[in-house]
C-alpha cells in the first residue's frame, strides 16, 4: 500500500468519523455505568420517573449514593417516543406516496424541479418552527375541535408535527425511485390499455416498494430523534401511559432536554447519569432503526440493477 | 438611551480594541465575567448590564440563560463566574461545595394564573391544599366543593380542571412546589419540592416548556390553571388570564402586588441567617403573599485570581444598591432587598477573593 501523506491524510480524516462515534459510544457506556448498575432491568420497564429530594442528604443504595427517593423508570418515554413516530409515519405515508406520484405523473416536466424543490425545503425547516406552528395553530385547532377534553396538546399534536417534519424525507426518496422506473416498463403498461392508475398502481409501485420502505426507516429514524418540536407540543407527560390521541406523552429526546437542567443541581449525579442511560437506549433503538434502513435500501439497490 | 445606546456601542468598540491588544499579548483587556442561569434572572441581568458596562468600562460581563440548575453545576464547577438561581444552594450541595454563596440579588414572585371563561377578572381565591389536590389529580372538577367554598358567590363551572406544570426545570417549579410542601403535608411527604418534580399522572394534565409554553398553554386552554414568574405579568394580562388570590399562613387571601410581596420580605428579614439561605414561601404576617423568593447568584467564594474576585465584588455591591432601584427593577416587577438584607449580602460579598 502507498503510504503517501495525502493518502495518510485521507485514512486520517476517514477514521474521525467512526472514532467520533465510538467516543461517543464510549463515553455514554462508561459515564452511565453506575445508572446501569443502579437501574438494572427496571430502567425500561418501570412507568415512574423521580428525581428523587435533591434537598435532602443522600442515601446509600446498593453501595451507591443517590438522592433519596430516586427512582428512574423510563417506559412511559419510549412508548411516547415510539407511539408517536409510528403515527407520524402512518400520517406522512400516504400524505408523501401522494406527493411523489404527483410530481412524478401529474406534473408537466418543466414544474416538476420546481414543485420538488419546494418539498425538499419542508425538509429543512429548522424543527423549532414546526414546534412554533403547533404551539400557534395546531393545538388552539385540536383543542378547539377534536380533543373532548378541549386540551390540544398531546400524542396527536406531537404525531402530527412530526409526520409533517418526515413527509419530505419519504416523498422525495420516493420520488427519485419513481423517475428511476424504466421508461419502458411505464410505455409497455400504457400500451396494453392499462389506465394511469393501473400503470401507476401496478407497475411502477411495485418496482419501488422497497426504496419507498427504506425511506419510511429514515424518516422513522428522524422522528424517533426529534427534540424540540416535540418538546414544544407533546404535553409532556410523566409517570403516566397514554390512553388516547389526546394523553400527554414525552419522547426520549424531549424528556432529556427538559430534565437535564434540573439533574444538574443533584449532587450525587445520579441524575444526569440516568439521563445518559436514556440517551443509551434512544442510541439502541436508531442504530436499529438505520441498520434496518441500510439493509432495506441495498435491497432496493438490487432491484434497480437488475432492471437495466 | 441615546447615550446608553452610544456608551454601548463605545463599549463593544473599547471591547474590540482590547481584544486585539489582548491578542497582541499585553495584558490589559478587560476583565470578563460570565453569569449563566435562571431564565427569571436573565432578563433583569440584560437591563443591567449596559448601565453596569458604562459604570465599569474595564469590567465586561456576558449574560445566558441557560437555567437555575446550570447556574449552580456551572458555578460550582468553576465554569462561569456567577451562577444565578431562583433557588439556594442546596444542603446537600453546599456540603459538596462548602465555597459557593448563594447571595440575593433582588426578590421577586410568582403569581397562580387561571383561564375560567368569564371569571377571568374576578381574582377568584385559591390555597396550597388546594393547588395540591389539583396538581395530585384528587380535584378535578372546578366546581368542587373545596373550591366552592372559598368562593362563595362565584359561579364556578362545572368542568374538569387543565393543571399547567413546567417540563423542564425550573425555579419556579421550586418556589411553587416548595409553597404546596409547606401549606399541605400530603404534598410534602410524597412529592417535596425541587426543580423538577414528579408530577403525579393526571389525564389532561399539560407540561409546558418555560415561562412562555405556561402562558401559551394557559391562553389556549380555556379551565387550566397555571404557576407563571411575575416578569411575566404583563403578557398574562394581555392574554387575558385570572390571577388567583392565595390562602397565606395567616389564613388571608391576597394578590401578589408590591405590598403583599413585600410584606412575606419583611417577615423573614429577622430570621435570615448570615449565608441566606432561607425560603421566604408561606411567610408569616397577615399582608404576606405566600410564594415570593430571594433571587440568587451563586458565586464560589475562592477565585482563582485576585482580579476575577475584585470584579464579581465590584458588580455585586453595584446590583444590590445602584441596581436595586426601581428603574431596573420595576420592568421586571421584581422588588429590591430589604435594607437589612443588603448588609447581609454586602459581608457575603466581601469574602470573594
Amino acid at each position: 500500500m502507498n503510504l503517501s501523506p495525502f493518502r495518510m491524510t485521507l485514512l486520517g480524516l476517514s477514521l474521525l468519523i467512526p472514532a467520533a462515534l465510538c467516543a461517543v459510544v464510549l463515553f455514554l457506556l462508561i459515564y452511565s455505568g453506575q445508572a446501569i448498575g443502579f437501574n438494572g432491568l427496571h430502567f425500561v420497564t418501570d412507568i415512574n420517573w423521580n428525581l428523587g429530594d435533591l434537598y435532602d442528604d443522600p442515601v446509600t443504595v446498593k453501595g451507591i449514593q443517590v438522592p433519596s427517593g430516586a427512582n428512574y423508570g423510563i417506559l412511559v418515554f419510549i412508548v411516547g417516543t415510539l407511539l408517536s413516530s409510528f403515527i407520524a409515519i402512518i400520517i406522512a405515508v400516504p400524505l408523501s406516496v401522494g406527493a411523489a406520484i404527483f410530481l412524478a405523473e401529474a406534473v408537466p416536466p418543466r414544474i416538476r424541479p420546481v414543485l420538488s424543490m419546494l418539498v425538499e425545503l419542508v425538509a429543512v425547516v429548522p424543527s423549532v418552527v414546526f414546534g412554533l406552528w403547533g404551539i400557534a395553530v395546531l393545538i388552539p385547532f385540536i383543542g378547539h375541535y377534536i380533543a373532548p377534553t378541549g386540551n390540544g396538546y398531546g400524542l396527536l399534536a406531537a404525531s402530527i408535527v412530526l409526520a409533517l417534519m418526515i413527509t419530505p424525507i419519504i416523498a422525495t426518496t420516493l420520488l427519485d425511485a419513481l423517475m428511476q422506473v424504466p421508461k419502458e416498463n411505464r410505455e409497455s403498461a400504457f400500451a396494453l390499455g392499462a389506465t394511469h392508475f393501473e400503470v401507476v398502481s401496478k407497475a411502477m409501485m411495485p418496482m419501488v416498494r422497497t426504496t419507498l420502505v427504506g425511506g419510511i426507516v429514515l424518516a422513522l429514524g428522524r422522528a424517533l430523534g426529534e427534540t424540540m418540536a416535540v418538546l414544544m407540543v407533546s404535553g409532556g407527560g410523566i409517570n403516566i401511559l397514554p390512553t388516547s390521541l389526546f394523553s400527554p406523552i414525552s419522547t426520549i429526546a424531549s424528556f432529556i432536554v427538559a430534565q437535564l437542567d434540573s439533574a444538574e443541581s443533584d449532587p450525587t449525579n445520579m441524575a444526569v447519569r440516568s439521563l445518559a442511560e436514556i440517551a443509551l437506549v434512544l442510541f439502541i433503538i436508531t442504530l436499529a432503526v438505520n441498520a434496518g434502513a441500510k439493509i432495506l435500501s441495498s435491497g432496493a439497490l438490487h432491484v434497480r440493477k437488475r432492471q437495466h | 438611551m441615546k447615550i446608553s445606546a452610544k456608551l454601548r456601542r463605545s463599549g463593544v468598540a473599547a471591547l474590540a480594541v482590547a481584544a486585539v491588544i489582548g491578542t497582541a499579548g499585553i495584558a490589559h483587556a478587560a476583565t470578563t465575567l460570565v453569569e449563566t442561569g435562571s431564565s427569571l434572572l436573565y432578563p433583569l441581568f440584560n437591563i443591567w448590564v449596559p448601565d453596569f458596562s458604562a459604570a465599569n468600562p474595564g469590567i465586561q460581563l456576558t449574560t445566558t440563560s441557560t437555567g437555575s440548575g446550570a447556574g449552580i453545576a456551572q458555578a460550582a464547577k468553576g465554569l462561569v463566574q456567577i451562577g444565578a438561581s431562583d433557588a439556594y444552594v442546596s444542603d446537600s450541595l453546599e456540603k459538596k461545595n462548602p465555597t459557593l454563596l448563594s447571595i440575593p440579588l433582588a426578590i421577586s414572585s410568582q403569581a397562580i394564573n387561571y383561564n375560567l371563561p368569564g371569571l377571568n377578572d374576578k381574582n377568584i381565591k385559591l390555597s396550597g391544599p388546594v393547588l395540591a389536590a389539583i396538581y395530585m389529580g384528587k380535584i378535578t372538577m372546578w366546581n368542587d366543593p373545596k373550591i366552592k367554598a372559598m368562593n362563595p358567590g362565584v359561579d364556578l363551572p362545572d368542568h374538569v380542571i387543565i393543571p399547567v406544570h413546567r417540563l423542564d426545570g425550573s425555579g419556579d417549579t421550586f418556589i411553587f412546589t416548595q409553597y404546596l410542601s409547606a401549606s399541605t403535608p400530603a404534598w410534602a411527604k410524597t412529592l417535596k419540592y425541587g426543580t423538577a418534580v414528579s408530577w403525579p399522572a393526571i389525564t389532561g394534565e399539560i407540561g409546558a416548556k418555560g415561562n412562555t409554553g405556561m402562558l401559551s398553554a394557559a391562553a389556549a386552554n380555556p379551565y387550566s390553571v397555571a404557576y407563571i414568574g411575575v416578569s411575566y405579568a404583563n403578557q398574562v394580562a394581555k392574554d387575558g388570564l385570572g390571577v388567583a388570590m392565595l390562602k397565606n399562613k395567616a389564613g388571608k387571601f391576597v394578590l401578589p402586588d408590591a405590598d403583599t410581596v413585600g410584606a412575606a420580605a419583611n417577615s423573614v428579614v429577622t430570621d435570615t441567617p448570615p449565608d441566606e439561605r432561607i425560603s421566604m414561601i408561606f411567610a408569616d404576617g397577615d399582608n404576606a403573599y405566600p410564594i415570593a423568593n430571594y433571587e440568587y447568584a451563586v458565586v464560589n467564594s475562592q477565585q482563582p485570581d485576585a482580579t476575577t474576585a475584585g470584579a464579581i465584588r465590584t458588580f455585586l455591591s453595584w446590583a444590590i444598591t445602584s441596581g436595586n432601584s426601581m428603574q431596573y427593577l420595576s420592568k421586571v416587577h421584581f422588588l429590591p432587598l430589604p435594607d437589612a438584607i443588603k448588609i447581609l449580602s454586602q459581608t457575603q460579598i466581601a469574602k470573594i477573593q
